[in-house]
């Protein structure tokens, strides 16, 4: 039987094509996958903790931010902005004013967050922009216990 | 006056070398955007937006918990480490955590829609863990 001749050079080498192609390829998937990634970032809050002080703790000003089920946000039982106003200026120019007299009188200022249970997420994230942008990091929650 | 160089004759011949060079740096940008954390993140929640948050620096430590919200049965599905779960349930899990990495802190992924309640289960069970580091996810616009 004649046995069929390879080639001259058995030797092929490595072949650059084929390496571009697969290269393209996952280069491709891993664009399209990164097209779909949204950039997220955070609003960062602490909360109360149960840290033993070594040195006296000072005076704080504590302020109470309530948001009603239907949007409306009291700050110490008076109203800020509509509750369809989601950049809030009311609030966080008056959140502003409140950090700047904290800051001078060298007091710390602690802002209470009360949600209502049933008011949108939403809402308690533009207080939250609203009180970062104020400057105001010491924020703590409370949480409404369940009715039985 | 001798004109400056620029080789020899003829025209440059397209170079192999320094496009799979670009290549391989442009496969790995990619990659590394798509990083291991993203599979914890459920695509499908629309989280709320704060334009002055801030910008997440890394990962490290990070508990995340999505809270998805189906509107149309008026339910929430809070799901940790791709499994459904009950926030309290997840307080020994926590506390675990929270020996094991003193940094860990818990980030929480909810729908804009979502209502606080769902949230605060969350924000009590980390509490009940003694992680005090809690933070929000949002998009900037």
């Amino acid at each position: 039987m004649r046995v069929p001749v390879q080639s001259q050079n058995p030797d092929v080498g490595f072949q650059i094509a084929p390496m571009i192609d697969v290269v393209f390829v996952i280069l491709v998937f891993f664009m399209a996958l990164a097209a779909q990634i949204r950039i997220e970032q955070i609003l960062q809050t602490k909360l109360p903790g149960v840290a033993v002080a070594s040195t006296s703790t000072g005076f704080f000003d504590e302020q109470i931010l309530q948001i009603a089920e239907d949007g409306e946000v009291t700050l110490n039982d008076e109203i800020f902005d509509a509750p369809d106003v989601h950049d809030l200026p009311q609030l966080t120019n008056t959140l502003g004013q409140l950090k700047a007299s904290s800051d001078a009188a060298k007091t710390k200022l602690v802002v209470t967050l009360i949600s209502h249970p049933d008011s949108a997420y939403e809402r308690t994230i533009e207080v939250l922009n609203a009180l970062a942008a104020a400057g105001v990091t010491n924020v703590t929650f409370t949480a409404t216990e369940e009715e039985p | 006056m001798a004109s400056g160089g620029g080789g020899g004759d003829g025209e440059p011949e397209f170079q192999i070398a320094p496009m799979i060079d670009v290549l391989l740096v442009l496969l790995i940008f990619f990659m590394s955007i798509a990083t291991s954390s993203v599979a914890r993140y459920d695509p499908s929640i629309q989280v709320p937006v704060a334009p002055d948050s801030n910008k997440k620096d890394d990962s490290e430590g990070e508990l995340v918990f999505n809270i998805a919200w189906h509107a149309n049965d008026r339910l929430a599905t809070t799901t940790y480490e791709e499994q459904v779960v009950v926030p309290a349930d997840t307080v020994p899990t926590l506390m675990a955590r929270k020996k094991a990495n003193s940094q860990a802190r818990v980030l929480i992924r909810a729908d804009a829609a979502t209502p606080v309640r769902h949230v605060q289960a969350v924000v009590e069970a980390a509490a009940k863990a003694g992680i005090n580091d809690v933070t929000f996810a949002t998009v900037a616009r």
